[in-house]
């Protein structure tokens, strides 16, 4: 079913703040080296949706905060997270009108190879900046994320909708 | 490009593009001074404290997860675990005792050690295997025998002085006749003046005594008797006692003279066997009661 034949809520911008808040948690979260390859990128996915669907407010600004927020989080290089969210932000950002209106999976193919660019970004960095290559692993949580992807759509989307549908639509 | 086609009601500020462009030069620009000069250390901590609560948040389950399965620790296991400590205790306690005992020991045969070296590096180690078991005797049995060359008559000291002699010699063993054995003679000398005489044993609870010294003889307390070396059992110089008491009365022919040993006599584990016989020429062959030999 197309997203775009629904008829969202309006969000309150503490919804998406805390969304977000979340999102970073279960990065910080101590996971083992292995599981975090293989869990998505929540952060990426969650900026992504709100790229998409509330696209007036969530942009390249949010995409370059956050990843700054992981950046320091992680002890990471500085920038890397940044770099690698506001490019793919902006793509997504370009074409939100028309992801809006395919269905998920088609979104999720559209996702998926936003993100093996987030890490082929920062693979790129870190590697720039002197680190040594850690494995093809690093990238199963780009196929991951894609098949989250949907999941997370419709997790996102429990609060937007409304009650009332029958009403609204006529 | 979809953002520069999107009617003028769309307009969003400044177009993603332009915004994607400031966005991406500023992270770079970020990388390049973070990676260059390490300038961005203290913005960086300023923020990580920012973004505690954050990850105390995401850290907090598993410890919490942690500290409950901590408090369910079973009675079972906390018993087991503390039999164990305890029985761990009993044995260190045990090899702290034997600790003390061994350090104890060593200090006595470095003494002896040095004993031994100042009477002519002659002498063999013995260890106190028991005490005579006839409680009127004041014997003790050592560890050492013939197959160690002892010979009847040999001196057995301690670190300060004279301890007894060697009475009787078995294979493996020997026995010891301490200087507190009643009537065991020890021919001295009082170190001051070299008044020479002899110290009797009194039992293995009494002091020892000095006999046959007339009433006027020049001796007084805290002298202190050497052997005198005049009979060749005992060599000369070695310490043997400390006048404590003397006793002039005049209705006895004799003064009491009282001592007690220069060595600890029931005291020690080791012991030195020394090997120092002086060769004496023959003693003449007169029918004088003279002093008791040393040896039995």
């Amino acid at each position: 079913m197309p997203v775009s034949r629904q008829l969202l809520k309006h969000v309150s911008f503490s919804f998406i703040l805390f969304t977000f808040v979340v999102a970073v948690t279960t990065a910080l979260i101590p996971w083992g080296s292995t599981i975090r390859a293989v869990l998505p990128d929540f952060v990426a996915l969650v900026l992504f949706y709100w790229c998409m669907y509330q696209s007036r407010r969530i942009g390249i600004g949010w995409a370059f905060w956050l990843g700054i927020v992981l950046d320091i989080a992680d002890g990471n290089v500085f920038g890397q997270h940044a770099l690698a969210y506001c490019l793919t932000a902006w793509f997504v950002l370009a074409r939100h009108r028309q992801l809006g209106m395919f269905p998920l999976w088609q979104q999720a193919l559209y996702i998926g190879p936003l993100l093996f660019a987030n890490q082929a970004i920062m693979l790129l960095v870190r590697l720039a900046t002197g680190s040594a290559f850690p494995g093809w692993y690093i990238f199963i949580g780009a196929l991951s994320g894609a098949i989250f992807w949907p999941l997370l759509t419709l997790i996102l989307q429990l609060q937007q909708r409304s009650e009332k549908r029958a009403e609204i639509q006529s | 490009m979809q953002a520069t086609t999107q009617p003028a009601f769309f307009k969003q500020g400044p177009k993603p593009f332009s915004r994607l462009l400031i966005y991406a030069s500023l992270s770079l620009a970020l990388l390049l001074i973070d990676v260059r000069w390490h300038i961005l250390q203290p913005a960086r901590e300023i923020v990580s404290v920012a973004l505690y609560p954050l990850q105390w948040l995401a850290t907090a389950p598993v410890s919490v997860a942690h500290q409950v399965s901590n408090f369910f620790v079973t009675q079972t296991a906390l018993q087991q675990e503390n039999r164990r400590l305890q029985d761990e205790r009993l044995l260190a306690n045990a090899q702290l005792l034997r600790m003390q005992a061994l350090q104890q020991d060593n200090a006595q045969l470095r003494q002896l050690l040095v004993a031994r070296d100042t009477q002519g590096g002659r002498g063999v180690l013995a260890e106190v295997l028991y005490n005579d078991r006839d409680p009127y005797t004041a014997k003790l049995v050592v560890d050492r025998g013939e197959q160690d060359k002892v010979k009847p008559g040999q001196v057995v000291i301690d670190p300060l002085g004279v301890v007894g002699q060697i009475t009787r010699v078995q294979p493996l063993t020997s026995e010891v006749t301490l200087i507190t054995h009643k009537n065991q003679p020890v021919p001295v000398q009082v170190v001051r003046n070299g008044l020479r005489g002899v110290v009797f044993g009194a039992g293995p609870q009494n002091p020892l005594e000095v006999r046959f010294m007339p009433v006027n003889a020049d001796i007084r307390n805290d002298d202190l008797l050497v052997t005198s070396g005049i009979d060749g059992t005992y060599p000369a110089g070695l310490p043997v006692a400390k006048v404590t008491r003397v006793d002039r009365n005049a209705g006895s022919a004799f003064a009491r003279i009282s001592c007690e040993p220069a060595a600890d006599v029931d005291m020690h584990r080791f012991m030195l066997i020394l090997d120092e016989q002086r060769v004496l020429p023959a003693r003449p062959p007169e029918p004088v009661a003279d002093k008791k030999k040393g040896a039995h």
